[in-house]
């Protein structure tokens, strides 16, 4: 009942009200002579005239826009509006450069890495295969393992921290709450090649380890901590206070609250920030360039020796310059860009899922 | 009625139930032994990003002293580079040219990125129809998600052919002015370059923080401006931009940190010149990164290389958490300003 109520109240008060979104069937036909005539005029000097296109997209058709706006808004609305109408086409086209940026990116991604990908891509190790053998041979197999070794030793570390960070911060309250929250807004600033350059001082400078998968996730660890102590946070606050105080009240221990109340209630948001630490750090090259080296072979000893990863495999094969070379790391790009975006899909579930419960 | 019966109660009820805060960790007496361990643990668990910073400081700084103490104050304002030899008293590593070479790129990269994404969050906010700004506001997200390595392949083999041409016509017709000088006629893997895919990896960070800062404008003062008779581009300057300046200052701070620590994406479409500053010929196949010089020098790198590497990693350190620490205290000073 009481939801209800606020949901309404919400709605009719809370909800931000502009006034310049409000339509009149008057302005219509002024709005579409804004659209029409500029696209019509690029149009014509697009197939008419030999001017390359995004020189006449930048020259022609943004200025065309906003002169045919500040007319189409004198002529049909008020003098007083033609700040507006600048703002509105200049923040449009902000708008479509951002989609096409992304849409080249991902367009690139998919339109070039999808041919390279197949069975033995996926399965198959780089061993006996030169920067000229054809696509048919070799893939990025042992690189799959050793991502998913490394990004697994980095979860196994970070995720406990993160999450005690966060359980200190709301749940514990402790005196050095602020100074913990601010320390991890300092790390979730730390370059990730800085990352890489502190494991390999402390660990492979030392000789304490070789290149390794173990090194590669520790470095990972580092960059992960603070998106999964951020994210966490955010989810334990959410908890609902009245749940840990009927469990107190009931007489558990401080430790049982927190271990069978607050974070069974926010598992699935534990789980959002998981995965979003993965996603933060399953893509960066520099640090795994530092800590687990590169090699042919798979290796499934996490401890010794080097592995090799998706991001230092496309890094590897960009970097020789060949074309099938760089079909290959058009190939792992896909396989790296796909990963992220199932990850992202299984948490924006898992969030939604939440909400529903 | 409605609204005033609820604020009321919500108000009154608050003063009434005022009880004190449950400390679950208080330091009374009658903590139990398995209290007193877990939260002891949870406390130096919490406190292992202090420990990861302090432990990155010693052991950067440790590693590289021999460097730093040879080379003095010239290990960052000199522009010599010589390593690889058998004596080592030859040797000399100083980091100007990449040092510099970092701030133009994060500078450029800035004043192409902070219009695009303060336009992107005044869209999203005020102006879009709240379907695509729901589905904007996703694709600002992904955009930020997509690894640093793919838009670094994206900008070597797609975008660089193309800015090449904007760096040709940009240099033809405006060749006059002399940062858009070149004398070698190779308009790639330049500052240029560079500091657009730099921006492309930035504008979702600065708009992320934009849009955050610019919805949260008081819906009172929204009101004042209509009741004024304000336009959207008058409401727009004279109450959400002051509002919002400080969250999207510290926004472009947090940007600028991550445009000097990127190090894989500049590492392809950037030429690294070691011994030579180019202090503002921005389409010169020339510049520098110290993150990117890391990478570039480690394959090969003898021990002493080595060190002077890591001492670059300790100034990129220190200089990132800088960034960042002004960063996060420009928005939380201006995010308290906004409550209060």
């Amino acid at each position: 009942m009481t939801s209800l109520k606020d949901a309404k109240f919400e709605e009719t008060f809370k909800e931000p009200q502009y006034p310049w979104r409000k339509r009149n069937p008057a302005t219509t036909f002024t709005n579409s002579i804004i659209v029409i005539l500029p696209v019509t005029i690029f149009a014509l000097g697009f197939f008419l005239t030999e001017i390359p296109g995004a020189l006449l997209f930048i020259l022609v058709f943004i200025p065309v826009q906003i002169v045919v706006a500040i007319f189409a808004t004198i002529w049909g609305i008020s003098r007083k509006q033609v700040g507006d109408a600048i703002l509105s086409v200049l923040s449009l086209v902000a708008f479509s450069f951002v989609i096409a940026l992304m849409g080249s990116v991902l367009f690139s991604v998919f339109s070039r890495g999808l041919p390279a990908i197949s069975i033995s891509f996926l399965s198959q190790n780089n061993t006996y295969i030169s920067p000229t053998t054809e696509l048919g041979y070799g893939g990025v197999g042992h690189a799959l393992i050793g991502t998913l070794m490394v990004v697994m030793i980095g979860m196994i570390i970070s995720v406990p921290l993160g999450i005690a960070s966060a359980i200190y911060i709301t749940d514990m309250k402790g005196r050095l709450a602020g100074f913990v929250r601010f320390m991890v807004q300092a790390m979730s600033g730390v370059p990730s090649i800085v990352a890489g350059l502190f494991i390999l001082a402390a660990f492979i400078l030392t000789d304490i380890s070789g290149f390794s998968a173990f090194t590669g996730g520790l470095a990972y660890s580092i960059l992960m901590l603070p998106t999964v102590a951020r994210t966490s946070e955010e989810v334990l606050k959410l908890v609902p206070k009245d749940l840990r105080d009927a469990a107190i009240a009931l007489g558990s221990s401080r430790a049982r609250v927190i271990m069978k109340i607050v974070l069974p209630t926010a598992r699935t948001g534990i789980l959002t920030a998981v995965i979003l630490g993965v996603a933060r750090v399953i893509g960066e090259t520099a640090p795994l360039l530092l800590t687990t080296s590169n090699t042919n072979g798979t290796n499934l000893n996490p401890f010794v020796d080097a592995v090799a990863t998706i991001p230092v495999y496309i890094f590897q094969f960009l970097g020789s310059g060949y074309p099938t070379a760089i079909n290959r790391s058009w190939g792992a790009a896909f396989v790296l860009l796909s990963t992220v975006a199932i990850l992202f899909a299984i948490a924006r579930i898992v969030e939604r899922s939440t909400k529903k419960g | 009625m409605d609204k005033t019966g609820e604020v009321l109660d919500e108000e009154s009820s608050k003063h009434l139930i005022d009880r004190p805060e449950p400390r679950y960790f208080g330091r009374e007496k009658s903590r139990t032994r398995s209290d007193k361990a877990f939260s002891g643990t949870v406390v130096v668990a919490a406190l292992s990003s202090l420990f990861v910073l302090v432990a990155i400081l010693i052991y950067l700084a440790t590693s590289s002293w021999p460097v730093l103490r040879k080379e003095g104050f010239s290990f960052i304002t000199g522009s010599t580079w010589i390593g690889g030899l058998d004596d080592p008293t030859q040797q000399v590593f100083q980091i100007w040219p990449m040092l510099y070479g970092s701030f133009l790129n994060a500078l450029l990269a800035i004043i192409f990125a902070v219009p695009v994404s303060v336009l992107l969050a005044i869209f999203i906010v005020f102006i879009a129809p709240k379907s695509i700004a729901r589905g904007l506001t996703i694709t600002v997200d992904v955009l930020a998600a997509i690894p640093s390595g793919i838009i670094g392949i994206w900008g070597f083999l797609v975008f660089t052919p193309v800015a090449e041409g904007w760096a040709r016509l940009i240099h033809k017709y405006l060749g006059f002015v002399p940062i858009f000088e070149n004398n070698q006629d190779q308009f790639t893997r330049s500052p240029f370059i560079t500091a657009w895919v730099l921006g492309i990896m930035i504008v979702p960070i600065i708009t992320v923080v934009a849009r955050e800062v610019l919805a949260q404008t008081p819906q009172d003062l929204l009101d004042a401006a209509r009741g004024l008779g304000g336009s959207l581009w008058g409401t727009v300057r004279m109450v959400a931009l002051p509002h919002a300046r400080g969250g999207i200052v510290g926004g472009v701070m947090l940007g600028l940190g991550r445009a000097l620590g990127e190090t894989v994406a500049i590492y392809f479409v950037l030429n690294l010149i070691f011994e030579r500053v180019n202090y503002y010929r921005i389409l010169d196949p020339e510049g520098g990164s110290v993150a990117s010089m890391i990478i570039a020098k480690f394959g090969d790198a003898t021990p002493d290389e080595i060190q002077a590497l890591l001492g670059a990693g300790l100034v990129l350190f220190l200089l990132t958490l800088i960034v960042n620490l002004i960063a996060n205290w420009i928005v939380a000073r201006s995010s308290r300003e906004r409550m209060a």
